[in-house]
């Protein structure tokens, strides 16, 4: 195979899996939706590919905004909600104060008084009635305005972090949810111990702009460090765009970031392939699955085929028409039936691996058997080349068979393999570890058609051979 | 006694086994709910598996043999399908079928369009391989073969693979089935089926016996249904 074929075949390889990883999202996406089901992902209000209107922290103050200067039943949510989104509304909120009527106003600016109080910036005297608390907030935007700012934010952020003075944890506090993404940011990777101390700081001034109760204890340990900062980040990659500007190309890109595949696929490349609902990283849940389903693979694959062959050579070879009609039937039986619902009466939890081996082995040699003894080549030529000849088409239909055998072996005999892992995490609506384990089996089953596409013997006279 | 038997006759053997399951789940139904289980997925299991064979001929017939002889973007867009849908172990595309269709009889048409995909590839690949092998045997007009002498030589010579995976779709269905079920995937508003007695967690054993060897019984029927004509081919 020349190079550029390979770069050809490693590229087509590459656009499959992407789309794969497309398709398998749609699944785990359309069998969350499905009637009854109790395991919503966290994602799952978002659009699962395009967002056609990405809603940022304008548009979320804006309609609160207008929700509370109406009135009524819709402004209890909206004056929650406000409270909520807190210092990063207030640079859309507190400016347009002026454009309502007397009433609506000292209906938002009473509305703040969460803020203010969660800001440290009033006292409930300065804010019990209306006219005082409209002048309060527009003393408040004319004094601190300044503050509102990205670069001014990040740099009170990164001072926190490196030491901890009670100062600087009240500046950040005064200027509340409109520092969550420096502080974010500033959580970085949590190594040593001068890290834990890092995440201990950001995480008190976290914990109190959120009013979300996540602990870092004085003791903490690297691990338990590590485990807060992933805790913000998921935080983050849950209610980050509410507060956060969504202006020119951010919007654009919102469009599909700000969707269920694109907060997957923002986990991914935070690394490790993201993490499953219990908190352990994806790719380690892959690589502890892929001893066991490989070696299925590798074992069923290595024996099954061979003795396909074999099996097929003495089918043909056999004088005896009653010997070929059992092996016939014995053939298409194995291949049919789901035995190992079977063989789990019998066999013991020890026998677990060896059972699920010798059927996957099985299983093989009787499908490639069945598909041999059929094939229109294999009446003139020996099985060795009717194998080698039709290796493109069983390459392309082996791989779905033989790795639903797998995932029912595993299933059956509670082997800790891909298929068993990728079978719970979509029943659970773990879309991490579904994506995780799926794509590792989408490879295996690409890689195997590759394969059996390259030990495809080539006829040189045939112009059809070359063209396709 | 080794001689081929006529297609005619092989329908008929093929329908006379079908006609002695029905007459067998008929008379054990009343005998336990087990049974009357059996004999519901017996009904199930025919007509699904017609069913799938059918949609999947229709699919894989055309699309297999213009994916081979016809323009290469179509052959592109086959090779891309299958690559996508056969990445995937069947059982969860089966499951995410079953669970996103509303009714059967769209999960079984969903079902026999999967598995016309893969039909149409193995066609595609035995004309692709016949081609190769034999291009003298049908004549060509300017390079192309004449529709007629394709469809007559040419796809009646390449229908060999189909025919294989054709017979499996029964089992094929009823192992999807039960994996679905033994990995907590079915719907719950599903249809009682021998997937359902084959996968449950404590299966009860005449039922499932039954239910395998029938599976087996329909498949070892259609495999001789199909069967190619020539010399040295093993029955069924």
């Amino acid at each position: 195979m020349s190079v550029r074929a390979a770069i050809r075949r490693l590229f087509g390889i590459a656009l499959t899996l992407i789309a794969v990883s497309v398709g398998m999202f749609w699944a785990s996406a359309t069998y969350a939706r499905r009637p009854g089901n109790q395991h919503a992902s966290p994602f799952a209000a978002f659009p699962v590919f395009f967002n056609p209107r990405p809603i940022g922290v304008r548009e979320l103050s804006s309609n609160a905004l207008h929700a509370i200067a109406r009135g009524g039943r819709p402004a209890i949510a909206a004056q929650i909600s406000l409270a909520r989104l807190g210092g990063a509304a207030l640079p859309y909120v507190l400016p347009a104060l002026d454009s309502l009527d007397p009433h609506s106003r000292e209906r938002v600016a009473l509305a703040l008084t969460p803020v203010a109080m969660r800001m440290e910036v009033g006292s409930p005297d300065e804010l019990s009635d209306g006219a005082q608390a409209v002048l309060f907030w527009t003393r408040f935007w004319q004094d601190r305005a300044i503050d509102f700012r990205t670069a001014s934010v990040r740099h009170l952020t990164s001072r926190l972090a490196e030491r901890s003075i009670a100062l600087r944890r009240e500046d950040l506090i005064h200027v509340d949810t409109f520092a969550l993404p420096a502080l974010i940011d500033a959580l970085g990777r949590v190594d040593t111990l001068e890290d834990v101390a890092r995440i201990q700081r950001l995480n008190s001034v976290l914990s109190h702009i959120t009013e979300l109760a996540v602990g870092c204890p004085p003791g903490a340990s690297v691990a338990d460090a590590r485990a807060v900062a992933d805790t913000w980040r998921d935080f983050w990659e849950l209610h980050g765009s509410e507060y956060s500007a969504l202006d020119g190309p951010r919007r654009l890109a919102a469009s599909f970031v700000e969707t269920q595949y694109g907060k997957w696929l923002a986990a991914v490349l935070r690394g490790g392939l993201g993490r499953t609902q219990s908190g352990e990283r994806a790719l380690d849940l892959v690589l502890r699955g892929l001893a066991t389903t490989s070696f299925l693979l590798f074992v069923g694959l290595g024996g099954g085929f061979p003795l396909g062959v074999v099996w097929t050579r003495f089918e043909r070879r056999s004088h005896k028409f009653a010997t070929r009609v059992a092996s016939a039937i014995a053939g298409t039986a194995l291949a049919a039936i789901p035995c190992a619902t079977f063989v789990r009466w019998f066999a013991g939890p020890g026998a677990g691996l060896a059972s699920a081996i010798g059927l996957v082995t099985i299983t093989t040699a009787a499908w490639v058997s069945r598909h041999l003894a059929r094939s229109t080549m294999s009446q003139s030529v020996s099985p060795i080349a009717a194998a080698f000849s039709v290796s493109a088409p069983l390459g392309a239909t082996y791989p779905p068979f033989v790795l639903s055998a797998i995932v029912l072996v595993e299933l059956i005999f509670q082997l800790p393999g891909l298929g068993r892992t990728a079978a719970l995490a979509l029943a659970s609506g773990d879309v991490n570890a579904w994506m995780a384990a799926s794509l590792s089996l989408a490879s295996a089953s690409l890689l195997l058609r590759h394969a059996a596409d390259l030990i495809r013997p080539r006829s040189s006279s045939s112009q059809m051979a070359s063209v396709r | 006694m080794n001689e081929p038997l006529s297609a005619k006759r092989r329908l008929m053997l093929a329908a006379a086994g079908a006609a002695l399951l029905v007459v067998l789940a008929a008379a054990l139904a009343p005998l336990s709910p087990g049974l009357q289980a059996y004999a519901r997925g017996l009904a199930f299991a025919v007509l699904a598996g017609l069913s799938i064979m059918a949609v999947a001929f229709l699919v894989a017939l055309p699309l297999g043999a213009l994916a081979a002889s016809g323009p290469r973007l179509i052959d592109w867009a086959l090779r891309f399908a299958c690559d996508l849908v056969g990445s995937l172990p069947t059982v969860f595309v089966a499951a995410v079928i079953w669970a996103g269709t509303s009714s059967t009889t769209s999960f079984v048409c969903a079902l026999g369009v999967l598995r016309g995909l893969e039909q149409a590839w193995l066609l595609r690949c035995e004309i692709v391989r016949l081609e190769a092998e034999d291009a003298e045997s049908v004549p060509r007009g300017l390079g192309r073969t004449p529709l007629v002498a394709f469809l007559r030589r040419r796809l009646s010579a390449a229908l060999g693979p189909l025919f294989v995976s054709a017979s499996f779709s029964v089992a094929w269905l009823t192992a999807l089935d039960a994996a679905v079920s033994q990995a907590g995937l079915r719907p719950p508003n599903a249809l009682e089926t021998w997937g359902l007695l084959l996968g449950a967690p404590h299966p009860s054993p005449l039922p499932a016996l039954l239910a395998a060897g029938s599976v087996a019984w329909l498949t070892v029927a259609l495999h001789a249904l199909f069967r190619p004509p020539g010399p040295g081919v093993a029955a069924p």
